[in-house]
């Protein structure tokens, strides 16, 4: 008899330990040992960020939905992001109006030369400024750094002079000449990202090389590009995709012949609604006729670097820490 | 005697040979900085002094003093206020920026399934928030929050603020969105810069037992501060180098008008630049006093 109910006492009490462990993992997995790694928190988390993340992309759906509608639904209220009919004509005028072929063709000779030549010099620079011993080297850092802050309206009108005299307006060799002397578009910018990469190498290898008889040129290309590849990829990205995109600097120095898509955008607009100039200040945007096609035509114009980024987004995204930049 | 010296010019000769090497690295990028920066830059620092005008013969130059800077800030009575409502506008996105891309930055430092994936997502902006597009985005409206009509927030704001204050604010309200764009970069520098705090920290602080709140306030916060620093300088050059600034248009506007003239203009622009330099030099002041005594101003 005893044996039994003491049997049953055990039981119970086993029972009740397991229940209470269950419970206690439960606890665990959803609140956490600390408040931050438990399901709720992760959810909460979670959620939070997929509400901003939606805030913070709907302009580009908007775009696209925008530009995948005819006129009939652009007026008619009843429909919201989601089109009734995908509509491709509005690609088409754009592709005409942009003549697409053509103006990819002279983003592209700016974005990707300009580029190559920004990486190259920037590079060259930032290796100086981090590891070879001249005098004078603090105050160049500093020219370079307010050659980073200085506004662009202050230097535009003599700059539109100096390319005038040499000819060069309305072709690419405005953007592409000061990219090769390292003043590029956001060059200043770069050249701090390869000085930071360059302090964060270890010094050992350079000096092995130097004791070999390495001279400086064979020692820059042969090791330091190479290991500074990372570094130069992430250059290169932003110096395209910012070149890509790059309208004011282009609008004043490239207005015929030679012409990025930026710019044959507005001009494709003004075509459009007609002998209307384009003034953003008075909304000409709720014009339901063009708008469809200028959507379309901001469309094919981010679609290049989009696809980029989707390709090599790791190395925009974690660039930054890799260069060194924040250290 | 004689060795001494052929000893110490070897040494010079080494040394000379060591620079050239870093002045020929530089060399690019000095000729350069002469021909496309320090030169235009000189030569409209020129002109803000001068009254300019552009002749068949090329530019006639009169010098007028500071006359163009006294006639801009008395005479014009355009310039002043939106240099001013300008600042205001920006003193007002600058901190919205920051506390977005901090808070931001806070939740991607989490771990949850697809966090690589939400970081490229508020990347992405940077990808074409430059240029034509977005001001095609801009006219259309299409970067306002969603509950501003919801809300009524016009008549609120009208009820509290006067006229002009109510009015820049609906007008950043009105552009939230896309103003949020311009925290891509932000939030990728926050993000390096969590990870140059050290776990052990956190894990100390906490079997001591402070509160993730308490551990937040003070480890977090006082480890980000120069990260802060670091972004405000960074933001605060990106809106004021932002081509579309109606600052910018207004010199450009004035530039190629027959009544002010290049000089006029280069004017403007320079007191501009000063007042750009100014809010830099705050900012870098305050940085460098909220991070003093710590040792961790790099």
């Amino acid at each position: 008899m005893k044996l039994e109910e003491a049997y049953k006492q055990v039981k119970l009490d086993i029972a009740e330990t397991l229940a209470h462990r269950k419970t206690q993992k439960l606890k665990m997995t959803v609140l956490g040992q600390n408040v931050k790694d438990g399901m709720i928190a992760k959810l909460v988390i979670f959620a939070l960020l997929m509400v901003i993340a939606f805030l913070y992309v709907k302009p580009i759906l908007y775009m696209i939905s925008t530009s995948l509608k005819s006129v009939a639904d652009m007026i008619d209220p009843v429909v919201g992001l989601i089109p009734r009919e995908l509509n491709l004509a509005n690609y088409a005028d754009a592709w005409k109006g942009l003549k697409y072929p053509e103006g990819f063709l002279d983003t592209m000779t700016i974005a990707l030369v300009g580029s190559v030549f920004q990486v190259f010099t920037c590079a060259l620079t930032g290796y100086a400024l981090a590891r070879l011993k001249f005098p004078g080297k603090n105050l160049m850092f500093f020219l370079i750094l307010v050659a980073f802050l200085v506004p662009p309206q202050l230097t535009i009108v003599p700059l539109y002079m100096i390319y005038s005299e040499l000819g060069w307006i309305n072709t690419p060799f405005v953007f592409l000449v000061p990219a090769l002397f390292g003043q590029g578009l956001r060059g200043a910018l770069f050249i701090i990202i390869f000085r930071q990469f360059f302090l964060s190498q270890p010094k050992a290898l350079e000096e092995a090389a130097k004791i070999d008889g390495a001279s400086a040129f064979r020692l820059f290309f042969r090791i330091m590009m190479p290991l500074a590849a990372g570094a130069c990829l992430v250059v290169f990205l932003f110096s395209f995709v910012w070149y890509w995109n790059m309208s004011y600097e282009a609008a004043l120095f490239l207005s015929k012949d030679f012409t990025p898509l930026s710019l044959r955008l507005s001009s494709m607009q003004m075509e459009l609604i007609g002998n209307k100039a384009l003034d953003y200040s008075a909304g000409v945007g709720q014009d339901p006729i063009s708008e469809g096609p200028r959507m379309a035509g901001a469309f094919l114009i981010i679609f290049p670097p989009l696809l980029v980024y989707l390709i090599a987004q790791r190395w925009f995204t974690e660039g930054i820490e890799r260069t060194g930049l924040v250290e | 005697m004689s060795g001494k010296t052929s000893r110490r010019r070897q040494l010079l000769q080494f040394r000379w040979k060591e620079y050239g090497m870093g002045y020929l690295f530089m060399l690019p990028w000095m000729i350069g900085f002469v021909a496309f920066v320090a030169f235009p830059i000189g030569w409209s620092l020129w002109n803000s002094f001068n009254q300019v005008f552009i002749t068949s013969e090329g530019f006639k130059y009169t010098w007028v003093g500071l006359s163009n800077f006294r006639r801009m800030l008395v005479e014009n009575n355009a310039y002043p206020i939106i240099l001013i409502t300008y600042l205001q506008e920006v003193l007002l996105i600058i901190p919205l920026i920051l506390i977005f891309s901090f808070f931001v930055s806070l939740l991607l430092n989490e771990k949850f399934p697809g966090r690589g994936w939400m970081r490229a997502l508020f990347f992405l902006p940077v990808i074409f928030a430059t240029g034509q597009v977005i001001m095609e985005l801009f006219v259309q409206g299409a970067g306002e929050l969603p509950f501003m009509e919801q809300y009524n927030l016009d008549v609120i704001l009208r009820q509290y603020f006067n006229e002009s204050t109510a009015n820049m604010l609906l007008g950043i309200l009105g552009k939230a969105v896309i103003i949020l764009w311009y925290s891509g970069v932000q939030i990728l520098i926050f993000i390096a810069g969590f990870q140059t705090i050290p776990k052990t920290v956190y894990e100390a602080v906490r079997v001591d037992g402070a509160s993730p709140w308490e551990s937040f306030w003070k480890i977090t916060f006082p480890g980000m501060l120069p990260f802060i620093g670091l972004n405000a300088v960074y933001t605060i050059v990106d809106l004021f180098t932002f081509p579309f600034n109606p600052v910018l248009e207004i010199v450009r506007n004035n530039m190629f008008s027959p009544t002010t003239g290049y000089g006029y203009a280069s004017a403007m622009a320079w007191l501009y630049f000063a007042i750009v330099l100014v809010l830099l030099g705050i900012t870098l002041w305050l940085t460098y006093r909220a991070t003093k005594g710590r040792g961790e101003l790099r």
